[in-house]
């Protein structure tokens, strides 16, 4: 599953490149849509600030 | 608060916030939502701009002003620095905070209603799919609002557009990732704008050095992202970049950001919507300037809404033109502009630094556009035939 973290600047780069729209931004950071996600992993890339973490096994 | 209004716009940007000056100019009622909680704050930009390009659309105050710029000095690979100092480029670099301040204030003066904190989560369509209002989240609760026009200026992260079923999804090689410091104690030239080409410091992109008042500057950079790995980020170049060339910098401020480096978006209007400035792509994909797009685009789209509220029967041809508008104003030229980057994108190290040294040739004040695209051509022939095919689009 992919989340993200504390320290995200809320730019919108992640949201910009989600093929399946499952990126929002919230009050502090980027809410991830886990029904939506794929998992692609093309926002943990994009993210200026490696504020995207994919964490395996959940 | 009055729930139904003639237009809402989706965003407090330069692009929302032109479109609800001018609608209010125009006579009609315009809510404006902005999701953060400071207009204008954070900046997610470099703030350079034309002179006399912003000054067309609105009198440029000096209080938005923090340098004044008169000469790009591009930094080759090699290190060597490539003065252009041109007539036709006389700029400066924003306080884009202050720059907005002072929008809101003149779109609210005309008459606008601004709410901040608002979140605008989902368009509210009519039994057509029209776009007839949006859900928001202020301060945490549920609102809807409705109005005859909705207008996306909701940046690069849009997903209005999308809920629209406009594809705004941008392919990797389609986006800059960037990061930026604000910082001082940096010792440049307070007049230059510079720009570091190089593989090593910003693949695909470029660095900047964006020099603001009291020995302050942006210092930033973008990469491809096709270049962009979850082992390096564009902070993990900027980090590299800084302490190569910037190491005694004092760094008071980070902001971060996506810039698109596509081709505007074909649709820019369906269904009683708008989108305009980053929203729309409007951003020019060789050297990632949106500030101007966004405020032509903002005052076309406010323009062809309140047109569209005063003589709703024609709402679909008065939308078909803004698109037309925009196409013919800033598409186009994106489009060429966007070949020009595929094409400067496959150049080497070793190309820039061989171009450099013939231009370092040419008399300082006779290095035209021109004379160097010349030397380009000289040292790269194939590049003649990209950029004819550029410019011709075959």
């Amino acid at each position: 599953m992919i989340y993200s973290l504390q320290h995200c600047d809320q730019c919108g780069t992640c949201i910009a490149v989600c093929p399946a729209d499952a990126l929002m931004l919230g009050e502090f950071k980027v809410i991830v849509d886990h029904k939506a996600c794929t998992e692609c992993g093309i926002c943990v890339k994009m993210c200026p600030i490696a504020a995207l973490e994919v964490k395996h096994g959940d | 608060m009055e729930t139904n209004w003639d237009v809402i716009v989706v965003g407090g940007g330069p692009a929302g916030l032109f479109a609800a000056w001018e609608i209010a100019k125009a006579g009609k009622s315009v809510l404006l939502c902005e999701r953060k909680r400071e207009m204008g704050v954070p900046i997610r930009c470099a703030e350079a701009s034309g002179d006399v390009d912003l000054n067309k659309y609105v009198k440029v105050e000096e209080r938005w002003i923090s340098a004044r710029s008169d000469t790009f000095i591009l930094v080759l690979p090699n290190g060597k620095e490539v003065k252009l100092k041109s007539d036709l480029y006389s700029g400066f670099v924003l306080n884009r905070d202050l720059f907005e301040y002072d929008i809101a204030a003149k779109a609210v003066d005309a008459g606008a209603k601004i709410i901040m904190k608002t979140n605008v989560i989902d368009i509210i369509k009519d039994e057509d799919g029209h776009a007839m209002g949006v859900k928001v989240l202020e301060f945490g609760k549920e609102h809807e609002y409705f109005a005859s026009v909705v207008i996306a200026a909701d940046g690069v992260e849009s997903r209005i557009a999308k809920k629209m079923g406009v594809n705004t999804t941008l392919k990797a090689k389609d986006i800059e990732p960037c990061v930026q410091v604000t910082a001082s104690n940096v010792n440049v030239k307070e007049n230059a704008l510079y720009i570091y080409i190089g593989t090593g410091y910003a693949p695909g992109g470029y660095a900047w050095v964006f020099p603001k008042a009291g020995n302050c500057a942006n210092i930033g950079l973008g990469i491809n992202g096709k270049y962009a790995s979850t082992e390096k980020h564009a902070k993990d170049y900027l980090d590299e970049f800084l302490n190569k060339f910037f190491p005694d910098i004092s760094i008071q401020k980070y902001s971060t950001g996506g810039v698109p480096v596509s081709t505007n978006l074909e649709i820019l209007a369906k269904e009683n919507l708008l989108i305009a400035g980053d929203a729309g792509r409007m951003v020019n994909p060789l050297n990632g300037g949106g500030i101007l797009h966004a405020v032509e685009s903002g005052i076309s789209a406010g323009k062809a809404a309140a047109e569209a509220c005063k003589d709703p029967k024609h709402l679909d041809k008065i939308f078909k033109k803004y698109e037309k508008d925009i196409y013919k104003k800033i598409g186009k030229n994106h489009e060429s502009q966007y070949r020009i980057k595929e094409v400067v994108y496959q150049m080497t190290d070793e190309d820039y630094n061989r171009i450099g040294e013939e231009v370092l040739k040419i008399d300082e004040n006779k290095r035209t556009f021109l004379r160097i695209f010349s030397q380009v051509v000289k040292h790269r022939p194939e590049f003649l035939i990209d950029v004819t095919r550029a410019f011709t689009g075959i």
